[in-house]
């Protein structure tokens, strides 16, 4: 194990690997090296490289608070060369990580506010880890309002997580609020006829006409398909959000993660920016300063 | 520190050099074209050369390198050993002030373990030059190196005036003694009056105050689509500029599939694939955006200073004929 290079990565057990959907397995890893592991610390948004050898390495969110020390979940969607080899692997198999890398969401800024959570699809994997560091500081956060816009049914990450949210969150003070696209879809349907309140069809900005948000005392944090950022924002500038409490996780091609390779480059000559090491997470006032982030 | 080589001496230091390590310089390979090679005399190297093709940055960030092989059965990986001692002679300030902007990135808060070692184990020797119809180094700030050598050689009559900008470069003057003279009156008046003609021989400006502002404001500037017809988008500009430095990273398998290695290899940010995601979706889709990048890129400020250094190559080397003075100053709104 070569510990002084921030290139080498560290191996990681699979102990336990499920299929969420039929193209995303949340896998939970295991850093073998526990000197590593104890310095593996890492909070809500930020990403580590994984890598399958031979085949190469693709940033993926960690999608759990720090619960264990050595411990380590991520939800991984098969897109590509490295996600497929990723799924093709079983329990018990190797990973090889490095990081954790990112800024992440600054929980501590947040404390004291409620929490508006809006996301689409795989984006609900950080917004996941957000969670649940808000819920066991329950006390540190007001009310969290979950957004999430699903396909449809089957897509649903988490299901049984989220659908518990769903029926019983307001009894921990967090309403959880579901869109679906699909309009034939026969269990969504269902939900929406339980608690009209809490579940729409179309796209999951629709789901601001279900809630009146407080923009004085909430922070809203975004992560989502790259498209969806500019509708979730107009409707926060309509309720006169502050751009500094809007928070968003952005996507860019990534091959180092630490600020050498190049490829995650945004911006214009005034405000350059490396979305792996300023960000992933920026704030709406950095989007408005920064070009071509969202 | 100051010293002075005489030319009579000149092949006694090219021999103290390869005390040190091997020893690369600036060979002649074409007509006006130039390139850093190991060199074994002083005669293959010409001090005098205008620019290489590609700049010393390839001994630092590799056209192509392993950075580990791995066994997946042992769960084990291995670097590469380190590399030898490089004494690279011959460099001139705008490449120096460029090692200085690739030092910034890989040498920051995750320093690149690679990149340091090399930089630590190599010997840099800076050598004046005259300017070109290209050269704009003048402008950015980077027509003259204060640091970021051992030493550096500025022609005299007699031979050069020699700055110490090291402890190594200290050494190497100590171990040979006999070789260097102080520098005489005459020696420092010859030396401000080459410095003084060197800056009035700069033909071509570019004016770089409030420059930052003027690319955010030129987004969406017609400058940038005019500009992207002529490109052919072949990525020659990212290739020889000395502080391009985006890398690709591909894994090779052995017979066994069990082990292999890791290559990281120059990429560039003209190339299509540059911005492109799994899924399809391209974050810099067209030539327009990936041109706006580049300048947009190498007009934003690294540690305080521009990150591109006048060196000239884009444009010199450009297949399309496309000058980065004259796109800078359309944005400026000057053309
Ligand atoms: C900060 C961040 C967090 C992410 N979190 C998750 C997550 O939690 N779960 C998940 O499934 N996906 C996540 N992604 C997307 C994931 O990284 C890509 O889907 C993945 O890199 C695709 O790799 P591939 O080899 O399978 O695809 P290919 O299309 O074969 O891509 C080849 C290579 O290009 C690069 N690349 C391609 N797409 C992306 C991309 N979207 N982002 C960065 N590099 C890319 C990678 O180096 C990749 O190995 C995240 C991306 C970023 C930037
Ligand atoms: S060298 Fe010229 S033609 Fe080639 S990508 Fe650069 S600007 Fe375009
Ligand atoms: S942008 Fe062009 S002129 Fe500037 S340093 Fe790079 S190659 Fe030289
Ligand atoms: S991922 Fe390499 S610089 Fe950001």
């Amino acid at each position: 194990m070569v510990k002084d290079n921030v290139l080498a990565p560290t191996p990681a057990k699979i102990l336990k690997s499920e299929n969420m959907t039929e193209i995303e397995k949340h896998i939970e890893l295991e850093i073998l090296d526990k000197e590593i592991a104890k310095n593996f610390v890492y909070k809500p948004g930020q990403f580590v490289e994984v890598g399958v050898m031979g085949v190469g390495e693709a940033p993926i969110s960690i999608c759990a608070a720090r619960k264990k020390e050595d411990l380590l979940e991520l939800c991984v969607r098969k897109v590509g060369r490295v996600t497929n080899a990723i799924h093709r692997l079983n329990v018990g198999d190797i990973l090889w990580i490095r990081g954790p890398y990112g800024n992440g969401f600054p929980m501590e800024k947040m404390e004291g506010s409620d929490l508006l959570l809006v996301a689409g699809g795989l984006g609900i994997a950080p917004l996941r880890g957000v969670l649940q560091y808000a819920l066991s500081n329950r006390e540190k956060y007001g009310t969290i309002t979950i957004m999430y816009g699903i396909r449809c049914y089957t897509a649903m990450l988490w299901r049984d997580e989220f659908l518990h949210l769903f029926y019983e969150g307001d009894k921990i003070n967090v309403e959880f609020y579901l869109s679906y696209e699909d309009s034939s879809d026969r269990q969504c349907y269902e939900l929406q006829c339980e608690r009209s309140d809490r579940c729409m069809q179309g796209v999951v900005t629709r789901l601001f006409g279900l809630k009146e948000v407080e923009p004085e005392n909430t922070y809203a944090v975004i992560c989502g398909p790259p498209i969806m950022y500019k509708f979730v924002i107009q409707e926060l500038m309509k309720r006169n959000f502050d751009p500094k409490k809007i928070y968003m996780t952005l996507e860019r091609r990534m091959k180092c993660g630490v600020g050498k390779c190049g490829h995650c480059i945004i911006g214009s000559g005034k405000n350059i920016k490396y979305v792996c090491k300023d960000g992933p997470v920026f704030t709406y006032w950095d989007a408005l300063n920064t070009k071509g982030m969202i | 520190m100051y010293k002075v080589l005489a030319n009579e001496n000149l092949p006694a230091f090219f021999e103290s050099l390869k005390k040190i390590g091997k020893v690369y310089g600036p060979v002649k390979v074409r007509e006006s074209s130039y390139d850093f090679r190991e060199v074994e005399s002083l005669s293959e190297v010409d001090l005098t050369y205008t620019r290489t093709m590609i700049p010393p940055k390839k001994f630092f960030v590799k056209p192509k390198e392993t950075i580990f092989d791995f066994d997946e059965e042992k769960l084990e990986f291995k670097e590469p050993p380190d590399e030898e001692v490089k004494v690279i002679l011959g460099v001139h300030h705008c490449d120096i002030n460029a090692l200085k902007i690739l030092d910034s990135i890989y040498m920051d808060e995750t320093p690149d373990k690679y990149y340091i070692q090399r930089r630590n184990s190599s010997f840099i020797i800076g050598v004046s030059c005259t300017p070109d119809e290209y050269c704009f180094c003048k402008s950015v700030g980077t027509s003259y190196a204060q640091d970021g050598f051992d030493l550096f050689l500025h022609e005299i009559s007699r031979g050069y005036l020699v700055r110490i900008g090291s402890e190594k470069g200290y050494e190497l003057i100590n171990d040979n003694k006999d070789l260097f003279e102080d520098a005489k009156p005459e020696d420092t008046e010859e030396f401000k009056q080459n410095e003084k003609e060197r800056l009035e021989a700069f033909k071509l400006e570019l004016n770089v105050s409030g420059i930052q502002d003027m690319l955010g404001l030129s987004y969406e500037d017609p400058v940038w689509k005019e500009t992207a017809d002529d490109c052919f988008g072949c990525g020659t500009c990212n290739l020889v500029c000395p502080t391009c430095r985006c890398y690709d990273v591909v894994d090779y398998v052995g017979l066994s599939l069990k082990s292999g290695e890791r290559v990281r290899r120059w990429d560039s940010c003209m190339l299509r694939k540059h911005g492109l995601v799994a899924g399809g979706l391209n974050f810099r889709p067209t030539r327009v955006e990936r041109l706006r990048n580049r300048f947009n890129c190498k007009g934003s400020f690294t540690d305080g200073s521009l990150s591109c250094v006048g060196c000239g190559r884009c444009t010199v080397y450009c297949p399309a004929g496309i000058s980065f003075v004259e796109v800078m100053k359309k944005v400026r709104g000057e053309l």
